[in-house]
């Protein structure tokens, strides 16, 4: 397929994928050959569509590893950071993307296989410490069931921003999951990497105080994306309390049948 | 002659009858244990037999076969004359050897490898992969079979000529040549399997260094892919109009049965050609994955370096960190709206709220009821049944019931009534029955 060539903003702005890829990229989708008609347009118009977003005070960045995506650097476009708990399901995505284990499946993952990842280089402890609770004790059951929760509600926001797909029962990982091995890409210090994703608007620290789920820059909030939510856990608590009071139920009415029985 | 459309038997049996096999089967308890020793031990008979045209293996046979597997397989296992009669009575039990001399204990006996047996060796020894020459060869053969089925149809008039010259090579030369091509394709698709389970491993073995062998083995597979696909596309359209021919004369010859083989053999071709098409874009799909993966991953991180640093991250409580993104909120779609219309003033009504109260005489039901009774019986009603008709002619369907009760009190009470000892249930409308009275005129009320 050979590349257009487009001279004027005019003839790109006139594409029929256009307006969808604009609004995708404006909502944070990272864009890639998978998204074959977006991915080529973007190719084509590389260095008009690029002038043209610089003016909305945004970068158009294009990485090496085969994907699109926006960054705001000015005030003209809100911007937010990703949660913690997605960044870590991020993380384990990457590590995910990046082990030949995956090819053998091309390219494919389960949510479990994603909280499996995350408990073998995270350790349980820490897994139910940074999605569920950071007290000492809590219940093991209602602790797992939150974390798988969490998980899967963070892998399905990544998908929203064109990190994965998800199917009907598998994760297609893609490749707009190196940005998150972005800090770790060149051997040298990971803090010097890090002052200079920050420099760049890239990424954003976060502090311990400041990890509610998706920091927002221009105080727009969105009630979907909250973390931390004690009514969660204790409504996940009450479903399993729920469950073991009609576990117990029919137990008791399997025991009295069988007396009957007898 | 009526040509009648050929309908295509179930292709599962009837539930009932397969439970029936299946609880057949589980009466019989069958089960199957074979180690890799026995295994080895029925391929190297299946192997032993075949090179020296071997029926049947007599007892020392048997020993000296396993013998040389259990060689192999266990070089350093003792006992082998002990193991052997152990696994030659594994095998025989599990009806894998079968006992063909019939002599009994008359003298030692004479073994030969059962269907059974066959079946796992020939499963284990398969190496029927779909190849490019392969096909062809498949292909010509199907081809030259059924050009020549077909002038035999062109001109078969007697049913016996159908029946051997038709039906018969197709069920069986035919029928096996497609199954042949089949069952390659199921080779082809476990060689997959391997293959990208293979990658893998090279990958995993040897990062960097297994490039170039992934490169090529992708290449390679992905060549194959392409031609199978091509050839089969191509030689499937011709078959399927052969048989298509077959096909039409047999409906024309009114030969349902030589019809029916004909469109069973079009859609196993049907199948075959589809298999090349679904697996060609499978494997489009697979091979952009890997090659990506090659580029992107392998290339740029040849020490692995990248997963190991990315691992501690995540591993590390150390700096936390959120990837920015935009965020832009979606544009807002004001929706239509009315003008609003001119809202009269408010005002107060002037007239006084609450209404001061009147006295109005009350009705007495009992006394109405009473006034209906007497005009019935004036009217000439001498039953209790046509007094509670009359009466309850405009009363509500279900207040009938109660309203007959009162009617029987007041009938009592202002006429004289009699009744049999036995008193008869006399309908009244659709929904109720009264016991029946006669009654009289109504009583002349003393002043």
């Amino acid at each position: 397929m050979t590349p257009r060539t487009f001279t004027e903003l005019q003839e790109v702005v006139l594409d029929p994928s256009f307006p969808d890829l604009d609004l995708a990229l404006r909502r944070g989708r990272h864009v890639d050959r998978e998204d074959f008609a977006w991915y080529t347009l973007l190719t084509d118009a590389q260095d008009l569509l690029e002038a043209f977003y610089r003016r909305y005070g945004c970068e158009l960045v294009h990485k090496a590893d085969g994907y699109y995506y926006l960054l705001p650097t000015g005030e003209k476009l809100s911007r937010r950071q990703l949660a913690v708990g997605d960044m870590l399901v991020g993380q384990a995505l990457a590590l995910m993307y990046l082990d030949p284990s995956t090819i053998e499946r091309g390219g494919r993952a389960t949510t479990e296989d994603v909280v499996a990842q995350l408990a073998v280089v995270m350790g349980a402890e820490a897994l139910v410490r940074a999605f569920h609770t950071k007290k000492k004790k809590y219940d093991e059951r209602v602790a797992q069931k939150a974390v798988r929760t969490k998980v899967a509600d963070g892998i399905r926001r990544l998908a929203a921003l064109g990190f994965v797909d998800v199917g009907d029962e598998s994760l297609k990982l893609r490749p707009a999951l190196l940005r998150f091995a972005e800090p770790v890409r060149a051997a040298g210090q990971p803090a010097a990497a890090l002052a200079k994703l920050v420099a760049d608007g890239e990424i954003a620290m976060v502090t311990e105080d400041a990890e509610p789920a998706e920091a927002d820059v221009d105080a727009e909030t969105e009630s979907d994306a909250g973390e931390e939510s004690t009514d969660d856990d204790s409504d996940l608590e009450a479903e399993l309390r729920a469950d073991d009071a009609e576990r117990a139920a029919s137990d008791a009415a399997d025991a009295s049948e069988d007396d009957e029985d007898t | 002659m009526v040509a009648t459309r050929y309908e295509a038997p179930p292709v599962t049996s009837p539930r009932r009858e397969l439970d029936q096999v299946i609880a057949a089967i589980a009466h019989r308890k069958p089960a199957i244990d074979l180690g890799p020793v026995d295994i080895c031990f029925l391929i190297a008979l299946h192997v032993q037999s075949e090179g020296a045209n071997l029926t049947s293996f007599t007892e020392q046979q048997l020993e000296d076969v396993f013998a040389n597997a259990s060689a192999i397989v266990q070089p350093e296992a003792e006992q082998v004359r002990r193991r052997a009669t152990h696994a030659i009575q594994r095998l025989r039990e599990q009806r894998f050897l079968a006992r063909v001399d019939g002599q009994g204990v008359v003298r030692t006996g004479e073994f030969a490898l059962s269907r059974l047996a066959i079946g796992v060796v020939e499963f284990f020894l398969e190496d029927d992969v779909l190849t490019r020459a392969s096909l062809h060869v498949l292909l010509a053969s199907l081809r030259t079979a059924i050009t020549e089925v077909r002038e035999v149809a062109r001109t078969a008039t007697e049913p016996a000529q159908w029946a051997d010259g038709v039906v018969g090579p197709l069920q069986v030369t035919i029928a096996e040549l497609v199954a042949g091509i089949e069952r390659r394709q199921r080779g082809l698709d476990l060689q997959q399997e391997n293959f990208q389970a293979e990658i893998r491993r090279l990958l995993e073995a040897d990062w960097f260094g297994a490039l170039d062998r992934c490169q090529q083995l992708l290449e390679q597979t992905s060549a194959t892919l392409h031609e199978l696909n091509e050839v089969l596309l191509r030689d499937s359209s011709q078959l399927l109009v052969l048989l298509q021919d077959v096909e039409d004369l047999a409906v024309a010859a009114g030969q349902t049965d030589a019809e029916a083989v004909a469109h069973r053999l079009m859609d196993q071709i049907d199948r075959s050609a589809a298999w090349g098409t679904t697996r060609q874009r499978a494997w489009s799909e697979y091979f952009q994955y890997v090659h990506r993966y090659l580029r992107d991953v392998v290339r740029l991180d040849p020490t692995r370096a990248l997963t190991q640093r990315l691992r501690e991250q995540l591993a590390e409580s150390g700096d936390k960190f959120a990837l920015t993104y935009a965020s832009a909120a979606p544009m807002r779609i004001l929706r239509t709206v009315p003008p609003p219309r001119d809202q009269p003033p408010v005002t107060r009504p002037r007239a006084p709220r609450d209404r001061e109260p009147v006295t109005e005489p009350a009705a007495d039901p009992q006394a109405v009821l009473v006034s209906k009774v007497k005009q019935a019986l004036v009217d000439g009603a001498r039953t209790l049944s046509t007094v509670t008709a009359q009466v309850t002619a405009d009363v509500a369907a279900s207040e009938r019931f109660i309203e007959a009760g009162r009617i029987a009190h007041t009938v009592a009470q202002v006429a004289q009534v009699r009744a049999e000892v036995e008193r008869p249930w006399v309908a009244v409308g659709a929904d109720l029955e009264v016991e029946e009275w006669d009654t009289t005129a109504p009583r002349e009320e003393k002043s």
